[in-house]
């Protein structure tokens, strides 16, 4: 029973996590076409965010979750102005430059600070847990679950009840009238960019507590975090959100009662077998033209 | 108020519009007519800036329209309805008309009264979502969406396109109201050219991109109609 409620609520964690990474893919590539293999790198910049704001500074992680999303946010935006927005209709050439981008972050800061892990200790107050029904819940990762949740409404917020995601929301659906009432695309394209930069580095911030800080480590967030986005579709959050769930579960699971490899593998190959019979993924986006 | 000289425009390497020149005085009602394809809408996109390249020279209101790009234009108070009228399927009624105030100079997300005074419906259905409208509510929903923005002029193309002949009637009607009660400079792309001679105070008829005539709204007789426009 314990050690159930105990995968379970890793399972949440992790999901919170992906969740975060997962909205940042989902919301560059719904708005922009754009798939952004550098996302695991902003994930990594943010962990290193974190790391370096504790160490040098002393801040503690929460502390540091704002600073984080602003920086990366802007390393997204430049990024964004200067490489991406040129090649937004060679779609094949953005996964490439985008990919590259990943390179050239990674080492720049494996020169910089090294290959060596690095690690995040959590704040004070979020040190020891609960005990639910009979399992130990880390504080840690309730915050990790309350603060994604509330990122997630943060982004439904904004996407709903903005002005700037009405923008965005009309660029999506046609870029060339939106221009034509006065919304600059350019505009809200590097915004968009610039804030899916931002919660992939939240997601790394918030996640050097429980894992090591290297140079390499966002790269099997990201791919999960596509997988997340495949089985979702772009649609909505709420399918974003409930596919992260399963996702995250899954993976706690199979590598609670298999092994981590062996439950890669298996999640991927469901993956494959469900975007074989919805390509669209589960939630897809559904309306009259 | 709005000036072409020797205007050419591009998709690609084809020049779809050579040396055209028109011009609409302030309070104006432009017809622009021709077959299909001869480069109607190209006409329209180019005021907007939605063709790939143009050159020559076109003028609002004395600025030079080929420096700006299109959101731009849209704030010197050029409202654009186009052909299809692409309103935006999964916004409301109203997120549709809270768009056309983006481009507002003064800043204001109010959208004018006066809309619904024109059009009824779009009060009626003001929840209701762009892309759940039929085709002729659609065309008043477009109409709307440019009005909010308090435009100086209204380019329209062929807005009269497959719409139930009682809507078609109503949006005649809201032209000729806009243009000579309320005095809004109108650019109109139509192939109904009874319309167009009834109303127009001017009008271009384009053919393979070229201007082949022009003219005062009445002097698009039948005869020109039978000699340019019969297939
Ligand atoms: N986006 C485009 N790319 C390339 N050629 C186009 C495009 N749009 C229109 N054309 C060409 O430009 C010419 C004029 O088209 P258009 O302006 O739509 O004509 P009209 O509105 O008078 O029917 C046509 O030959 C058409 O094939
Ligand atoms: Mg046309």
């Amino acid at each position: 029973m314990e050690a159930w409620v105990n995968e379970i609520f890793i399972g949440i964690s992790l999901a919170s996590i992906l969740l975060m990474v997962a909205i940042g893919l989902a919301i560059i590539y719904g708005t922009m076409g754009v798939i952004n293999l550098a996302h695991g790198q902003f994930v990594m910049l943010g962990a290193y965010g974190a790391w370096l704001l504790q160490t040098q500074y002393g801040v503690s992680i929460v502390v540091s979750l704002p600073v984080v999303f602003l920086v990366v946010g802007l390393v997204g935006f430049v990024v964004e102005r200067t490489i991406i927005q040129r090649l937004y209709h060679r779609p094949l050439d953005t996964i490439l430059a985008t990919w590259g981008i990943g390179i050239v972050l990674e080492q720049l800061v494996r020169n910089v600070f090294g290959s060596s892990s690095r690690y995040v200790a959590r704040p004070e107050f979020l040190e020891g847990g609960y005990i639910i029904l009979g399992a130990h819940a880390s504080s840690y990762r309730l915050f990790i679950i309350f603060f994604s949740l509330g990122m997630l409404a943060a982004t439904w917020y904004l996407l709903f009840r903005t002005e700037f995601g009405t923008k965005l929301r009309s660029v999506i659906q046609n870029t060339e009238i939106s221009e034509c009432y006065g919304i600059s695309a350019k505009r809200v394209y590097a915004l968009t960019f610039a804030y899916g930069a931002g919660l992939a580095g939240i997601a790394g911030a918030l996640i050097t507590p429980l894992v090591s800080v290297t140079p390499t480590m966002g790269t099997s967030l990201v791919v999960d975090a596509f997988l997340v986005v495949i089985v979702g579709g772009v649609g909505s959050l709420v399918g974003t959100a409930a596919s992260a769930l399963m996702i995250g579960e899954a993976t706690a699971w199979l590598s609670y009662v298999l092994n981590d490899t062996t439950g890669r593998i298996l999640i991927l190959l469901g993956v494959i077998v469900l975007i074989r019979f919805r390509p669209q993924g589960l939630f897809p986006d559904t309306v009259r033209r | 108020m709005l000036e072409a000289q020797a205007l050419y425009s591009y998709y690609g390497k084809s020049p779809i519009l050579q040396d055209v020149d028109f011009s609409v005085e302030e309070g104006g009602f432009l017809g622009i007519v021709g077959r299909n394809g001869v480069g109607k809408t190209t006409l329209l996109r180019t005021i907007m800036g939605l063709t790939d390249r143009a050159a020559g020279s076109l003028l609002f209101q004395g600025e030079n329209l080929l420096g700006m790009r299109t959101p731009q234009r849209a704030g010197a108070g050029i409202a654009y309805i186009p052909q299809g009228r692409e309103v935006i399927p999964r916004f409301t009624v109203r997120e549709n008309l809270l768009m056309g105030t983006f481009p507002r100079k003064d800043g204001a997300r109010t959208i004018p009264e006066h809309i619904f005074e024109l059009f009824p419906i779009l009060a009626d259905f003001i929840d209701r979502r762009g892309g759940d409208l039929s085709g002729g509510q659609q065309q008043q929903l477009a109409i709307g969406r440019a009005l909010a923005m308090d435009p100086k002029v209204l380019l329209l193309d062929e807005p009269t396109e497959g719409i139930q002949p009682n809507i078609v009637q109503q949006l005649e009607d809201v032209m000729r109201r806009l243009n000579k009660e309320m005095g809004l400079t109108i650019v109109l792309v139509e192939q109904n050219t009874r319309f167009v001679r009834q109303t127009a105070d001017h009008f271009v008829l384009l053919d393979k991109g070229r201007v082949a005539m022009r003219g005062r709204g009445e002097e698009l007789t039948n005869e020109v109609v039978d000699r340019y426009l019969a297939l």
